[in-house]
């Protein structure tokens, strides 16, 4: 019973998803908008609610099992509250309810995310540059004819790209240009159609309730 | 003697030790930053494109910039925000600024902090001031993307109650004149994850809104059939993309700030060096053992 209300549920959201694409009558517009700006809206906020909970569950449950790390979870339970507290009650800029500076340093959630969340994420990202160049040296040879013409390719586009490009030649930041505009554009044109038949195909499996995989379980 | 002192020399080739790479990298990279110089690149036609297409924005219409970059590619992709930010504010555009995610605000926040205040702090009257509400309006953040992207063909105030800030969107000077879409000359993207494809698949096809992207180099590729097929009205490619935006930007406008693209080229110029000698070095010893093999 509870697998086939939400088969319907998709069936009935699904439809309704597709029609105002192709009917622009003022009540079939009208109504997707009430869906959208509303019912939608609310959805979500309780999927928020949903998430925040269960990733606070999660973790709680891994400090009380002492399982591999647990210890970072208490980083993460720390971390939520003092951010949810001045982000609840000291605003986005120091503009809420809570008064979120001591002395001339502001403690506001701009200010927490300037000074950690940015410079925690970019400098994980720029690792990567790091791992690139190894991994390209490790991996990157012209093993066979393809990856040859890839290796040739890349070196063409990278080299493009650099601002040295034009000293070097005048026609090579052309050159790579076209290997972006041409080629690349053709390959991925065909990449994007079969993606977006496959798409609309699961899709249609999902919203005729054909593919049920989602909705968990073995039937 | 001298065969085995040459089977060594290519087995270490092909066996660098990672920290050596780690080591020159960092070296390439820092020094030039170090020593900031910004170094002249010559615009390509989709950053001219996207150029001339905010700077083509009528006067009754806004410039909508969705700023749905992370932290993670702050380095690539601020540069492109501030850039066009500093383009729109100098030909007194009107903006109305959001992000599709929560965990991007911030730097939207951060970007139009420094444009604005580079603009007043030379401000001379209220009309040289860029003053929010009246010239700009930062929409913040409303969950799920789908909701912005298809709501704002109807109201944007409607999708948008209320800004970052709180203040009630319709009662905002700006908000007055810009309704919906057909307020936005052009909707220009900066993201680094398949978001301009959803503008192109929701706002552009359902509501006819010009996009324009900026996007990292590594997804650059994926974007360039939507360039070609004109849905993008204009494309602006990794800290390259950025920086001849600047440099349009420059010569066009003739504002002298910071160019941190700009800036970032000569370390990225030494950086693909660097990766390309040791794919190089990389594949000679690959040859030569499977020659000897």
């Amino acid at each position: 019973m509870k697998k086939r209300i939400a088969l319907v549920l998709v069936f009935v959201f699904g439809i309704l998803g597709i029609i105002p694409f192709l009917i622009p009558h003022p009540i079939v517009q009208n109504s997707d908008e009430y869906i959208r700006n509303d019912i939608l809206r609310i959805l979500a906020a309780f999927a928020l609610v949903l998430a925040l909970g269960s990733l606070l569950k999660v973790h709680a449950d891994k400090i009380r099992r002492k399982k591999v790390n647990w210890q970072y979870s208490w980083v993460l339970i720390l971390a939520f509250i003092v951010s949810s507290i001045i982000g609840l009650f000291g605003g986005v800029a120091g503009t809420g309810l809570l008064p979120t500076s001591f002395g001339s340093f502001p403690f506001d959630i701009q200010t927490l995310y300037e000074n950690i969340i940015i410079p925690l994420a970019s400098s994980m990202f720029a690792l990567l540059a790091f791992f690139m160049a190894s991994a390209s040296y490790r991996a990157f040879r012209a093993r066979s004819s393809e990856a040859t013409l890839l290796l040739v390719a890349a070196f063409i586009v990278m080299i493009g790209f650099l601002p040295v490009a034009s000293s070097i030649s005048l026609k090579l930041p052309a050159f790579a240009q076209w290997v972006l505009n041409v080629p690349n554009v053709a390959g991925q044109r065909g990449v994007l159609f079969g993606i977006a038949l496959g798409a609309v195909a699961t899709s249609l499996k999902i919203i005729l309730g054909i593919e049920r995989a989602w909705l968990g379980g073995g039937d | 003697m001298v065969r085995g002192w040459r089977l060594k020399f290519i087995d270490r080739l092909t066996k660098i030790d990672r920290r050596i790479i780690y080591g020159i990298l960092a070296l390439v990279v820092i020094l030039p930053l170090v020593f900031p110089t910004a170094l002249k690149v010559k615009p390509m036609t989709p950053v001219e494109k996207l150029y001339e297409a905010v700077d083509n924005i009528p006067d009754e219409k806004a410039l909508l910039l969705d700023c749905s970059y992370a932290p993670q590619i702050k380095a690539e992709v601020e540069p492109m925000a501030i850039a066009v930010l500093r383009h729109a504010f100098a030909k007194r555009k009107r903006v109305l600024v959001l992000a599709l995610y929560v965990q991007m605000l911030g730097l939207a926040q951060k970007a139009l902090t420094q444009v604005t205040g580079e603009f007043n702090s030379k401000a001379q009257t209220n009309a040289d001031s860029i003053i929010y509400g009246r010239d700009y309006v930062f929409l913040g953040w409303t969950p799920p993307p789908l909701i912005p992207m298809l709501g704002m063909g109807e109201s944007i105030a409607g999708v948008y109650p209320a800004d970052y800030y709180g203040n009630q969107t319709d009662t905002l000077e700006l908000m007055q004149q810009i309704k919906n879409y057909n307020n936005i000359g052009i909707l220009v993207c900066l993201s680094g994850s398949a978001i301009p494809k959803s503008w192109v698949a929701y706002a552009q096809n359902r509501f006819g809104v010009a996009v324009g992207v900026g996007c990292t180099a590594v997804s650059g590729a994926d974007f360039y059939p939507y360039y070609q097929t004109g849905q993008f009205s204009g494309l602006m490619v990794g800290m390259k993309g950025a920086a001849e935006y600047e440099e349009l930007v420059e010569e066009n406008l003739e504002i002298k700030e910071k160019r941190m693209a700009s800036e970032a080229m000569l370390p990225m110029t030494y950086a693909h060096f660097v990766i390309m000698l040791f794919i190089i070095i990389g594949n000679i010893g690959y040859f030569i053992q499977r020659r000897r093999k």
